[in-house]
């Protein structure tokens, strides 16, 4: 993997998060309901010269074109314009929630992936016999819950079994590093354990397709040692798929998870995005979409990186 | 003189233990903290504490004097204020007659855009008698019908000097009330302290009050049983049932908003009256507020029944009596024997989309099909105002006052009246209820009124629900109002 | 055939396939496996817990819920199987063309597909029903929008290194087409990959429609879907847990037995045994 290699794939992205950005532009404004509309609700106290003058002030009586391109004008200069319903500067807003999700999507991803791909070989390797089962059970439990109910029933049955352990209140990594990791404990737990059964899943089913290809009978004729064998030359192709899952869901990750972000009361980009598209606050949407593609892009271009580590035959035109 | 030292020692140590914080888990975040603009509740639940009106609520909604200290309707076009003297913002700033004066034409001029200018629609003048006195002419006899409205969060006085410096209001305070906003980190938290310069003397006990947002009820629940919170508001019934009340205190009290069928009288076969009253007949009321409140709640008239001097209770209504056989009769007679088709828009919060469903059952029986369209919020908001629906079923906020409960819905052309009725008799009563004076001869114009209301069935009315807050058993002093407001949080403490 | 006697030989396989079946009758015949109408409201029998007369105990409305459950069975089996084959058409199919060709088409194809990722799904989901209406169809189409990328990037990933193999090259040199290459030696090799990520995804569909249920996105009341009651459930989870546990337990043995199924299917195609 070039220099020239990223930096083509970064020029070659451009496209893709300016067509996201736009495809999303285009659908929040074409829903019905504008953010004058949500401001006024159902009081309705506004005469209809008034409404047109709010209208002017948002800049919203613009045909959509022009609006789309003096938003990408400002943006390009790093102004991301003010929160239409609550007039906070959005770079602020985003900026103070990306941490939370950050943080979530990290120990998440971390607790899935350590026990995921454990728990995938171990299967794999002891095919067909009871500890197989048994996670496969596990891992069908896992994907086949919905996020608020594993989140609901971690909550119903933690609440009030330990005595000073806080299952609420969110706070920063920098303030208190305990009760910050203590606020995180379930949700990411929660997240981590769903991850971890398609994980599991991944990398059991890629283990054994890598398993029984040619080159691992040969090597096994050879007389390599099993443990080897596994770890040396199996695992290694086997991580592709479950690199491509974990970089899906890492990208929805970092999209925020709403519905752990709102079950656990913490205060991320999901919720904020949630709550913006409720509003149709168009500068949150639009710079909070803008910002997640262009981590999910990034992320990419690092999964592609990754697939070249593990099998060195793939090459990356 | 032993023993009033000893109770003046227990009185002083009660407060000072007393005080202390208490965190409330609340189910929305603030949207804008300009008193003048918001019409968020979740705002207004925040700024109830940080901003004061002329008048504030009581126990029991009566009206009750704040930053006037007295008031006077020498007749029925004038409210004279006398403003109370050393009273500070929480900047220091003391408050004058300019500042009355000030916040008031603030929120009349148009530019501003507040929701409150519609209620002062028929004021004349404002004017400063002297230095401590305010003056309102009206343009109708209507003082005591414009009276409560003082006291609405949206006719706060805000500070002249202040707001002229520059401040953005949205996002900066600066109020006279009894707590000012310390902190607030959004999507997280708010934390109101307390403002050591208030007024009312021993008010606030607490010393800080923390608002987490918690938009899920279940984690509300939950973190009250894990001791995250103090206290927190309860929506369900069945919640708030879980909480034992040797452990906890249940605060619960009647809601003056009320649950509607919204019919647009313009689209066949609404535009017969006849068929929108005969509606009336098919709708188990007690059987809604049983499934969906689980019985927490209260069947209600034109206004809630609660409100003796004003409301026509449900009793007093034929329409009200359960009576499908004599729905399909009077069906029958306006020509629909075999029932119709129609759709009920409505969306999926504070229980709309279950009161859809047992209305779709129960008129089902009498022959008429109801299509649920269950819609996104925003997209409601967009075909309510548009009148773009058979039938809509949501929440009105109501009051004590029957024309602030009736104007802008019902009269032609009134401001929230997206049904589209017209009927000149209601217009007429309309207008004499807010213009007389004498208490008994607007009882008979309301009546009337309320009578034509349930005949005409512009709007179906269903029921008001009961609302709860739950907290740790340390927490007292705290009061629920029917109009949900948290004001009495300044007689709030913590033993 | 003697791979099909085998997989009968598990105990495991036979009870997917009778759970299969019976889930497949009860999603062609609800009528006939209803004990009451899902739709009847008895006001007397509000929130009871299981009984004889009603098997999964009652919903707030006194609505039995073993036949909601029922009638949910259809509703969701449609919505989700639908919405993955054709993600599963589309995307395996772009996921083929991208990872064999690679170079432009694939940069192309790629970055569309994360555009899409990149597409909050509530805002996708919001747009759709918004402009064309609260139906099944759409329903079927929002999700699968959503689940076409995966597809295709998971067999891209796969494709990549499959192509690389030595008859993969083989056969390249020996002239055969591109598409018999794709169809005949690629496809079957990412297979294992295939199923695995097609009934992974068939059980994140019935947990999508659930989500979109919560929004009020999905399938207008008062019908029921699987998804929709364990989304209404949550509600009453610490009160009357029965109401979330009967149609998550019938989710989670339906993706169960798909699961089994799917191993076994694997085990049936794969080319060395």
């Amino acid at each position: 993997m070039t220099l020239g290699y990223v930096l083509r794939r970064i020029i070659v992205s451009v496209p893709t998060v300016l067509l996201v950005v736009l495809m999303v532009f285009v659908a929040i404004h074409l829903v019905p309901g504008t953010a004058v509309d949500m401001m006024l609700g159902t009081q309705n106290y506004l005469t209809e010269d008034q409404i047109r003058q709010l209208y002017h002030q948002y800049g919203l009586d613009k045909p959509l074109v022009v609006q789309y391109f003096a938003w990408l004008k400002n943006t390009l200069s790093f102004n991301f314009g003010v929160s239409l319903r609550t007039g906070k500067p959005v770079l602020q807003l985003i900026l103070s929630r990306l941490p939370v999700t950050l943080e979530l999507a990290a120990l998440s991803m971390a607790i899935a992936l350590t026990l995921g791909i454990v728990l995938g070989v171990v299967s794999a390797v002891k095919r067909n016999g009871f500890i197989d089962d048994i996670i496969k059970v596990f891992s069908l439990i896992g994907i086949s819950s919905p996020a608020f109910w594993i989140g609901s029933i971690f909550i119903v049955l933690f609440s009030g079994l330990f005595r000073g352990f806080n299952i609420f209140g969110y706070v920063p990594i920098d303030r208190d590093l305990l009760k910050n990791l203590q606020s995180m404990l379930l949700p990411s737990l929660t997240l981590g354990l769903m991850i971890c059964a398609q994980i599991v899943r991944v990398t059991r089913a890629s283990m054994l397709d890598v398993l029984r290809q040619e080159y691992i009978k040969t090597a096994m004729a050879k007389g390599v040692s099993r443990t080897v064998l596994i770890f040396k030359h199996a695992l290694k192709n086997a991580l592709i798929p479950v690199v491509t899952v974990s970089g899906i869901q890492l990208g929805y990750l970092i999209g925020g998870t709403i519905v752990i972000e709102n079950l656990f009361a913490l205060p991320g980009l999901g919720r904020l995005l949630l709550q913006a598209v409720n509003e149709r606050d168009y500068p949150v949407v639009q710079s909070i979409v803008l910002f997640v593609a262009i981590m999910i892009v990034a992320l990419n271009i690092l999964i592609d990186f990754v697939y070249t580590l593990l099998d060195p035959r793939v090459e990356l035109k | 003189m032993k023993r009033l030292l000893v109770a003046v020692v227990l009185f002083a140590s009660v407060v000072l233990l007393a005080s202390g914080k208490l965190t409330i888990a609340v189910d929305v975040e603030p949207v804008g903290l300009d008193p003048h603009l918001v019409t968020a509740f979740a705002s207004h639940r925040i700024l109830e504490n940080v901003y004061d009106g002329l008048l504030r609520f009581g126990e029991n909604l009566e009206l009750l004097p704040n930053l006037a200290e007295s008031y006077e309707i020498p007749d029925p076009y004038t409210i004279v204020f006398r403003i109370r003297q050393n009273v500070k913002f929480h900047d220091g700033r003391p408050l004058t007659v300019e500042d009355v004066i000030f916040s008031f034409k603030r929120i009349l001029d148009p530019e501003t855009k507040s929701p409150a200018a519609a209620f002062y629609q028929d004021v004349d003048s404002i004017e400063a008698v002297d230095e401590r006195t305010v003056k309102f002419k009206l343009k109708k006899p209507m003082a005591s019908a414009i009276l409560p409205n003082f006291a609405g969060v949206n006719s706060s006085i805000i500070s002249k000097k202040f707001f002229e410096s520059g401040k953005n209001l949205q996002l900066e305070t600066n109020g006279t009330g009894p707590f000012y906003l310390a902190e607030y980190v959004a999507g997280n938290y708010i934390v109101l302290k307390k403002n050591p310069y208030y007024f009312v003397q021993g008010q606030p006990v607490l010393d800080e009050i923390k608002f987490v947002f918690m938009p899920e009820e279940l984690s509300r629940v939950a973190a009250l049983k894990n001791r995250d919170v103090d206290m927190a508001k309860i929506s369900e019934p069945l919640n708030v049932r879980q909480f034992s009340a040797d452990k906890y205190n249940i605060f619960k009290s009647a809601t003056l908003s009320y649950y509607l069928i919204g019919i647009n009288t313009t689209r066949k076969p609404f535009d017969d009256p006849r068929v929108r009253n005969a509606l009336n007949y098919a709708i188990n009321r007690d059987a809604i507020v049983k499934t969906v409140a689980f019985g927490e709640g209260v069947v209600t008239g034109p206004m809630h029944p609660s409100i003796k001097v004003w409301a026509l209770p449900p009793e007093e209504f034929e329409e009200y009596k359960y009576n499908p056989a004599k729905a399909k009769e009077l069906l029958a007679q306006a020509g629909y024997p075999s029932g119709f088709e129609f759709s009920i828009v409505t969306s999926a919060r504070y229980n709309f989309d279950k009161v859809a469903q047992v209305i779709q059952a129960q008129l089902a029986q009498i022959g008429v099909k109801v299509n649920i369209e269950l819609v996104e919020w925003g997209i409601f908001i967009k075909r309510w105002r548009e009148s773009d629906f058979d039938a809509f079923i949501s929440m009105n906020s109501g009051s004590m006052e029957p024309d602030i409960q009736f104007y802008r819905h019902f009269k032609t052309g009134g401001s929230t009246n997206v049904f589209k009725f017209s009927n000149p008799k209601v217009d007429e009563l309309l207008e004499l209820g807010r213009s007389t004076v004498d208490t008994e001869k607007r009882k008979q114009i309301y009546n009337e009124l309320q009578r034509l209301l349930v005949k005409e069935s512009p709007v179906i009315f269903l029921y008001c629900a009961n609302q709860f807050f739950v907290a740790d058993r340390s927490v007292e002093g705290f009061k629920l109002l029917p109009n949900e407001s948290l004001i009495f949080l300044r007689e709030t403490y913590k033993k | 055939m003697k791979t099909l006697r085998r997989i009968l030989k598990k105990p495991l396989n036979i009870v997917a396939i009778v759970l299969i079946f019976s889930i497949v009758s009860m999603a062609f015949f609800p009528k006939f496996f209803s004990t009451h109408d899902p739709l009847e409201m008895d006001y007397e029998s509000i929130l009871e817990p299981p009984s004889r007369k009603h098997f999964f105990g009652t919903d707030q409305f006194g609505r039995d819920m073993y036949s909601r459950c029922v009638h949910g069975v259809q509703k969701s089996v449609v919505v989700a199987f639908s919405s993955t084959s054709i993600a599963c058409l589309f995307g395996t199919a772009l996921g083929l063309i991208s990872g064999y060709y690679g170079g432009l088409l694939d940069l192309l194809i790629m970055r569309v597909c994360d555009s899409f990722f990149a597409f909050p799904t509530l805002v996708l989901a919001l747009f759709i029903v918004a402009l064309f209406g609260n139906s099944l169809l759409n329903l079927i189409i929002a999700i699968a929008i959503v689940y076409t990328p995966i597809f295709a990037r998971t067999i891209r990933g796969s494709v990549l290194s499959v192509k690389e193999n030595l008859f993969v090259k083989a056969s390249k040199t020996l002239g055969s087409s591109d598409l018999r290459i794709m169809l005949f030696h690629v496809l079957p090799n990412v297979s294992s990959i295939l199923i695995v990520t097609f009934t992974t995804n068939l059980s994140t569909a019935f947990l999508t429609e659930a989500s979109l249920g919560f929004l009020g996105l999905s399938v207008p009341p008062p019908q029921p879907t699987l998804g929709g009651l364990v989304a209404q459930a949550t509600a009453f989870l610490a009160t009357a847990p029965w109401m979330a546990l009967f149609p998550g337990a019938i989710i989670a043995l339906i993706v169960l037995s798909l699961n089994v199924l799917g191993d076994a299917l694997r085990d049936l195609l794969d080319p060395k045994r």
